[in-house]
């Protein structure tokens, strides 16, 4: 089934429905059609033929919508650029995923120019907004083309290049079929049945897996997709208000500055319905704050992908967010809120050890993956993609652990682990409990140098504002949740935690910081094990 | 009863699923045996 084809089977179905928002301008299901349609007979004018690639270069705009579907229905491969890309960035990514066509927002036009990407050898420009001299002008071309409606294509065509963000390694082009994508949205989103699916605000790159897939499950599920050019909280906040927004998706940033924004106010916000985070781990903080202040009955679900995975492949559900009930089971709800949730119906994931056995709950290995929605490799790296996809799992490189529940924990990359006398430790486990005690707002685990054990954990914690905590209370919290050799022997207390733009804790800096500050409390190493 | 527009119809023998974009009086059929309508799934999307 063509990719494309989740767009015109709800279009045959309800062509009169709103689907799709921009600035105060909608389009129903049969406009766009016919706009993807002629869309397509452009591209074809520039000479896209089925297994070319179309690269894009803009921020989150309807042409954007219309060429990803007009490319996949030609049986070529759409390829959306990380807007951000600096230029020496850019090129390589021209160079790697060699597309045919390259369309270009107004404001990416003179970078794009400045490459020599419009060299005789390089790919085809075209303008996807105004007109620019000496340079096609897609939308008057598809003005001009005849409708051109999706093709017959294979399972395992290409419908998608995406690049990696790259946190291992330079931006790797992940590939991803028309089949991967097509069981992605349908194995977890209703099909479009007339009735009120309400609307979702997609502010999210389209260029990340989580923007390009919200809008495909949207168009398939009959949700009016909102568009938002670019993320800025204040604009988020009023399209929410304005457009009865139900279903949003937002990086931990976003959120943070959601809630940071002085035109937040919960009773405007009275349509949400669900709001999904993910893509960087979430801060404690955040979401606890976020689940207080956003309206009750907002559901809030943590979804855990990769672009290698087709997206989501594991999902904290709403009913994990409520923290009430009795004290334990509110502080098992919070040791949750650090898990990534429990697999999806068409995932199977496990934990390995360096062996490739399947570890048993509490022990901590490498995440791997199967699913029928895993990529089809890297583009044009088949050594990589021979060490990242083995006998059909997918090799992570993050490690995890599962509790007896089935809720998976991420324990950071493989560098991140504390080993004390021969002891691998997670940090983020002895996070998790650190975090689940009421006097914590967050907390920070690392390993530092030690004579005897080679590492020692290290807590470095954040008090909520106003509460008084000693560090051997909290130690004491930790004996009794965790193994002995897992609890901190030193804990240092601190204003906040060093994390970057996305939210990623930084702790290398931890490191050095804690190696500077006398500890709080430091414990005596006889006796332990 | 009758097909519903924008459903999802599951063969309980085979698995095969169908999706209804045009609803009329009849009912489909596989494996010999009607099929049964396909239940929403228990969490709301994730996206």
């Amino acid at each position: 089934m063509n990719l494309a084809e989740l767009l015109t089977i709800p279009a045959s179905m309800f062509p009169d429905q709103e689907m799709l928002r921009f600035e105060g301008r909608g389009t129903s299901y049969a406009g766009l059609c016919e706009r993807v349609a002629r869309t397509a007979g452009a591209l074809r004018a520039l000479g896209v033929l089925a297994g070319d690639r179309v690269a894009a270069l803009e921020i989150n705009t309807p042409a954007m919508i219309e060429a990803l579907y007009a490319t996949a229905g030609l049986g070529a491969a759409f390829v959306p650029l990380n807007y951000r890309a600096r230029a020496d960035e850019l090129a390589h990514l021209l160079g790697v995923a060699a597309p045919r066509v390259l369309l270009v927002g107004d404001r990416y036009l003179d970078t794009v120019r400045e490459l020599g990407a419009a060299r005789a050898e390089g790919p085809q420009l075209a303008t996807l907004e105004h007109p620019a001299e000496g340079v096609p002008h897609l939308p008057a071309l598809a003005e001009q083309s005849a409708p051109v409606f999706p093709a017959e294509v294979a399972d395992e065509d290409l419908a998608v290049l995406m690049f990696t963000s790259g946190t291992t390694a330079a931006a790797k082009a992940v590939m991803l079929a028309h089949a991967d994508l097509v069981a992605f949205v349908f194995n977890t989103t209703e099909p479009a049945d007339g009735s009120d699916r309400g609307a979702v605000l997609l502010a999210a790159p389209l260029h990340h897996i989580a923007g390009l897939t919200a809008a495909l499950a949207a168009t398939f599920a009959g949700r009016r997709i909102v568009l938002l050019r670019q993320f800025e909280a204040e604009a988020w906040l009023h399209l929410v208000e304005t457009e009865r927004v139900t279903h949003a998706f937002l990086v931990p940033t976003m959120l943070k500055r959601v809630l940071d924004s002085p035109h937040f106010a919960a009773p405007n916000l009275a349509s949400l319905q669900v709001l999904s985070y993910g893509a960087a781990p979430m801060p404690l903080p955040v979401i606890r704050r976020a689940i207080e202040v956003f309206p009750p009955a907002v559901q809030f679900i943590n979804a855990f992908g990769q672009t290698e995975t087709t997206s989501t492949v594991a999902v904290l559900g709403p009913e994990d967010h409520r923290l009430e009930g009795a004290p334990e089971e509110v502080e098992r709800k919070l040791r949750r809120l650090a898990s990534i949730g429990r697999p999806l119906p068409d995932v199977e994931l496990r934990i390995l050890d360096d062996q490739s056995r399947a570890l048993p709950p509490g022990q901590v290995g490498e995440i791997a993956i199967r699913t029928e929605r895993l990529m089809r490799g890297y583009y044009g790296q088949e050594a990589a993609t021979r060490a990242t996809v083995q006998d059909g799992w997918l090799r992570t490189r993050d490690l995890g652990w599962m509790d007896e529940d089935g809720y998976v924990y991420l324990a950071g990359r493989a560098s991140d682990l504390i080993i004390r006398g021969g002891e691998n430790i997670a940090p983020q486990e002895v996070e998790a409990v650190l975090a689940s005690h009421p006097a914590v707002e967050e907390a920070a685990v690392i390993g530092l140098p030690d004579e005897e054990w080679g590492e020692q954990v290290a807590a470095v914690v954040v008090r909520r504002p106003g509460v008084e905590v000693s560090a051997e209370a909290l130690v004491e919290h930790c004996r009794q949740r965790l193994a002995s050799f897992k609890r901190p022997q030193a804990v240092v207390f601190a204003d906040a935690l060093p994390r970057n733009a996305l939210g990623k804790l930084l702790r290398q800096e931890l490191r050095e910081q804690a190696s500077r500050q006398p500890p709080a409390i430091s414990h005596q190493r006889s006796g332990q094990s | 009863m009758a097909n519903q527009l924008g459903k999802r119809y599951v063969c309980e023998v085979c698995g095969t699923e169908t999706l209804c974009t045009r609803a009329g009086e009849g009912t489909v059929h596989c494996c010999g045996k009607e099929m049964q309508l396909k239940q929403p799934k228990p969490l709301p999307s994730a996206d």
